[in-house]
């Protein structure tokens, strides 16, 4: 079901980049909804339902929290709804909190699934190649963490079950830290020396150290990049050409309805749904098959 | 000519008095499995290390080393890094990366090979080994044995030509360790590879060798083939430490006054029996007088970890009697460790009651519980240490326990005569081999002066000797009225020293009897003594019983 987490991490990359340099450096209302739409749709394709309204319940609460500061604290613009303790309340800098809560709350969501997608070793893939010893040296941190967690629990049974240092006084409990964290110092140095005697003894040093890695390129993956590109640079040169400015302060632009202007939002529409996109036909595809079956 | 050729090998430590290494010569042909063995301190370790280049200790070195008519100081890095191969003995501290893949082309990176060679060999040896299917994983997902597994396969990548390993089963269980073992038998015979291997436990891996030597006190002792060696070791000594090293088939041969070529497997073992002794039946005499007095109890109890995890404990129910030895056997992951938290309120059960001497265990202050009462010894020692010295660490739990200075150097070097360590007890802690670290962190325990103790696999990674020694301090503090409860895969040890030995399974005490009992009605899951004897003997659980069962036939 999951297809797009098996696209190729610097597609997957640079998806991420151009999506959430678009919601965050590109104002117009209609580009921030889609943006919106567009996470929110991702993320209810990767997990499962229970996950998905939970978080959705919670971040409608963020959403609409964000929406009604704005205007309680910011008394810009020209269109006086009411007077709340003497303050002016303005329709733009409600609208304003609005756009800001939906870029916010896209955001949130975008890297939710990011986090989802983009797991350590293809973090690691991209950037070993600009920084080699970088590579290796997260995964071995990586290796590292769980292995002193564990030990940290070990060293924690094994003192509380001496029986020194364990009543819940405040005294007790730093000095039982500190013991736990000498144990632990002391374990992580011997433990370092036979990771190193491992390392070297395995050739680690010498010269042109190459770095291995399981993703591979493939056709669909240089369809993907070139349609993510494209959809880029025109929407970067509709943008500078001014097509997709808004503004709220003073008072809020009128928002264009032409099919001109529709078809220019719904190449952002496409960026923005691509993701949902490739599984929505992938689930089809296997439909098919099954039914052929 | 010889892959590796030793001569006179002497090796000093910086600052040492006595070389660890003295005058060693020794010829390791093309594809020959070669097993040292030796006392911890014998100087093993030292010898593989300055095999393998990079590994090379500090000190003074006289004699030559030639790996392939080449000087092992003078090979090309490359050559050096890649031909020979050295697995160590802890299976944690050796992988370095996070993934199972990373952790195989590792080494293949550092040669500088390019990612489609990689990509080809990786799968090979994945395949090979069996652990494809671990592929994607994350190293701290494996099993013990898999990531032993692995560090041979991440070594076996590179093609080297000579096998070098340190004791490389003694962290795991046994049939992870026969597996393990199962693969250098499929490496040395089906690709020829040269393999030199230290190990403790000599019953499974001796079968393999074309050639055991023994170490001791640095210098080479015994060369010989794996058949000779009991006959060659009692013709030096007749009462040698080592010996105790030696599969039970031989023992059992040289103690019932053979020489020569002795038995090696079970099954040569079996048949040396039948031809040399009569089935006999005989009734099972016990002693029955166990303390009805309870000192540990179990109601029913249940425990997971989470909420949403299935059962370790399920409905668990279990009786320790005051001053007696209780073995509680069991696989992998079968829950026996979580058992002793349970039992030593590390872990607190969701359902069911734990009662020490009569008393809720929830209803105990800490101190109460685990002062002059209740003591655990956790499966990796290392845990206990705090200090930099064990004359320090001592000290600090004594001047916890109120004991004044004067006190507390008395009772150190008490507790250290009783161990026999007190020739360490200025040394690191880190610094002792597995079998002294193991006495160390039972003296600091037994500081806490209690009267039940819990064991977590009090005979992981130590020799045979040391064994025996451990069994003997066992059994004393038994005699001194404290009751002991061993959770263990070693059921040798179990059935030497228990009381009542019981198996854990599918969450439960599936069965719980006198070790002679248990071993004799089990078929599989039993010591080799029975194995070997159960055809001609009824109760032969231990290689003792075994050799007075035949004595007795000799009369």
């Amino acid at each position: 079901m999951k297809s797009f987490v098996s696209t190729h991490p610097v597609v997957l990359f640079l998806y991420y980049i151009s999506v959430v340099f678009m919601t965050m450096f590109m104002m117009h209302p209609a580009i921030l909804i889609l943006s919106l739409l567009g996470a929110l749709l991702f993320f209810f394709m990767l997990g499962p339902t229970k996950q998905f309204l939970r978080d959705t319940g919670f971040y409608l609460f963020v959403f609409i929290l964000i929406a009604v500061t704005n205007p309680l604290f910011v008394h810009r613009g020209e269109t006086i709804l009411f007077f709340l303790n003497d303050n002016p309340v303005t329709k733009e800098a409600f609208v304003y909190g609005v756009v800001i809560a939906a870029m916010l709350v896209a955001i949130i969501f975008w890297s939710k699934s990011y986090t989802l997608l983009m797991t350590s070793d293809k973090f690691v893939f991209l950037f070993g190649k600009a920084i080699p010893k970088l590579s290796l040296i997260i995964s071995m941190a990586l290796r590292f963490i769980p292995l002193f967690k564990t030990q940290m629990k070990k060293v924690n049974n094994t003192q509380k079950t001496l029986g020194i240092y364990t009543s819940k006084s405040f005294f007790d409990r730093i000095l039982s830290g500190v013991r736990v964290f000498n144990s632990l110092l002391t374990w992580s140095l011997e433990n370092s020396i036979s990771q190193a005697d491992s390392m070297k003894s395995r050739g680690y040093g010498l010269k042109g150290r190459t770095n291995f890695s399981l993703f591979k390129w493939s056709s669909r993956d240089c369809r993907l990049l070139i349609v993510i590109a494209s959809i880029f640079i025109i929407v970067m040169y509709l943008n500078i050409k001014g097509v997709y400015t808004f503004n709220y302060y003073p008072v809020v632009s009128n928002f264009e309805f032409s099919i001109k202007h529709s078809f220019e939002l719904s190449i952002v529409l496409m960026l923005m749904i691509l993701p949902t996109l490739v599984e929505i036909k992938e689930n089809l595809q296997w439909r098919y098959y099954k039914s052929k079956i | 000519m010889a892959l590796l050729q030793i001569k006179d090998l002497t090796f000093t430590y910086p600052e040492a008095e006595k070389p660890v290494l003295d005058a060693i010569n020794l010829n390791i042909k093309q594809g020959e499995f070669v097993v040292l063995f030796g006392e911890s301190g014998s100087g093993k370790t030292t010898l593989l290390k300055l095999l393998k280049r990079e590994l090379t200790p500090h000190g003074e070195k006289n004699g030559t080393i030639t790996y392939d008519g080449i000087q092992v100081s003078e090979l090309t890095d490359r050559v050096s890094a890649s031909e020979i191969g050295y697995v160590m003995q802890n299976p944690e501290t050796q992988i370095v990366t996070d993934k199972v893949w990373h952790e195989l082309s590792f080494g293949l990176e550092n040669l500088g090979i390019k990612t489609p060679v990689i990509r080809r060999r990786v799968g090979e040896i994945a395949n090979f080994f069996g652990i494809h299917t671990l592929f994607r994983k994350n190293t701290t997902d494996l099993s013990g044995g898999q990531k032993q597994l692995l560090n041979l396969a991440a070594i076996m990548v590179m093609r080297p030509k000579v096998l070098i390993l340190d004791e490389p089963t003694s962290q795991l269980d046994p049939i992870a360790a026969t597996n393990f073992i199962n693969t250098l038998k499929m490496l040395n015979e089906e690709l020829g590879l040269t393999i030199i291997l230290v190990e403790h436990r000599l019953e499974e891996v001796l079968p393999l060798a074309d050639r055991v030597i023994l170490l001791e006190k640095g210098k080479l002792l015994l060369e010989s083939e794996p058949r000779l060696i009991g006959d060659k070791l009692i013709r030096l000594d007749k009462e040698h430490k080592m010996f105790l090293a030696l599969p039970t088939s031989i023992q059992v041969y040289h103690a019932l006054g053979f020489s020569g070529k002795s038995p090696l497997t079970i099954r040569e073992g079996r048949k040396f029996l039948a031809d040399h002794y009569e089935a006999t039946s005989s009734d099972l005499i016990e002693d029955t007088h166990i303390n009805k007095e309870v000192a540990i109890e179990l109601k029913e109890v249940w425990y997971r970890y989470e909420r949403d995890l299935p059962d370790v404990l399920a409905n668990v129910n279990l009786k320790v009697y005051k001053g007696e030895i209780l073995s509680i056997l069991g696989g992998n992951g079968s829950g026996k460790t979580t058992l002793l938290n349970v039992m030593s309120g590390v872990a607190k059960a969701y359902r069911g009651k734990t009662f020490v001497n009569n008393k809720q265990i929830k209803k105990y202050k800490t101190r109460e519980l685990y002062r002059h009462n209740l003591a655990v010894l956790p499966q990796d020692p290392q845990t206990i240490f705090i200090k930099s010295t064990l004359r320090e660490d001592y000290a600090e739990i004594m001047k916890v326990l109120g004991f004044n200075e004067s006190d507390i150097e008395r009772e150190t070097l008490k507790i250290a005569n009783e161990l026999s360590i007190t020739h360490l007890l200025d040394s690191h802690p880190y610094d002792l081999s597995g079998g002294e670290q193991q006495k160390a962190a039972l003296g600091k325990i037994l500081l806490l002066n209690p009267k039940i103790l819990l064991l977590d696999e009090p005979t992981k990674g130590i020799d045979a000797f040391s064994k025996k020694v451990l069994a003997e301090i066992l059994k004393k503090l038994q005699r001194e009225g404290l009751t002991l409860i061993l959770v263990t895969h070693d059921i040798e040890f179990s059935a030497l020293i228990s009381d009542r030995v019981g198996l854990f399974f599918d969450s439960e005490m599936i069965s719980l009897d006198t070790p002679i009992k248990f071993f004799s009605e089990n078929n599989f899951y039993t010591t080799a003594a029975s194995r070997m004897s159960r055809h001609l003997f009824d109760y032969t659980v231990t290689k003792n019983q075994i050799i007075k069962a035949c004595e007795y036939q000799d009369e």
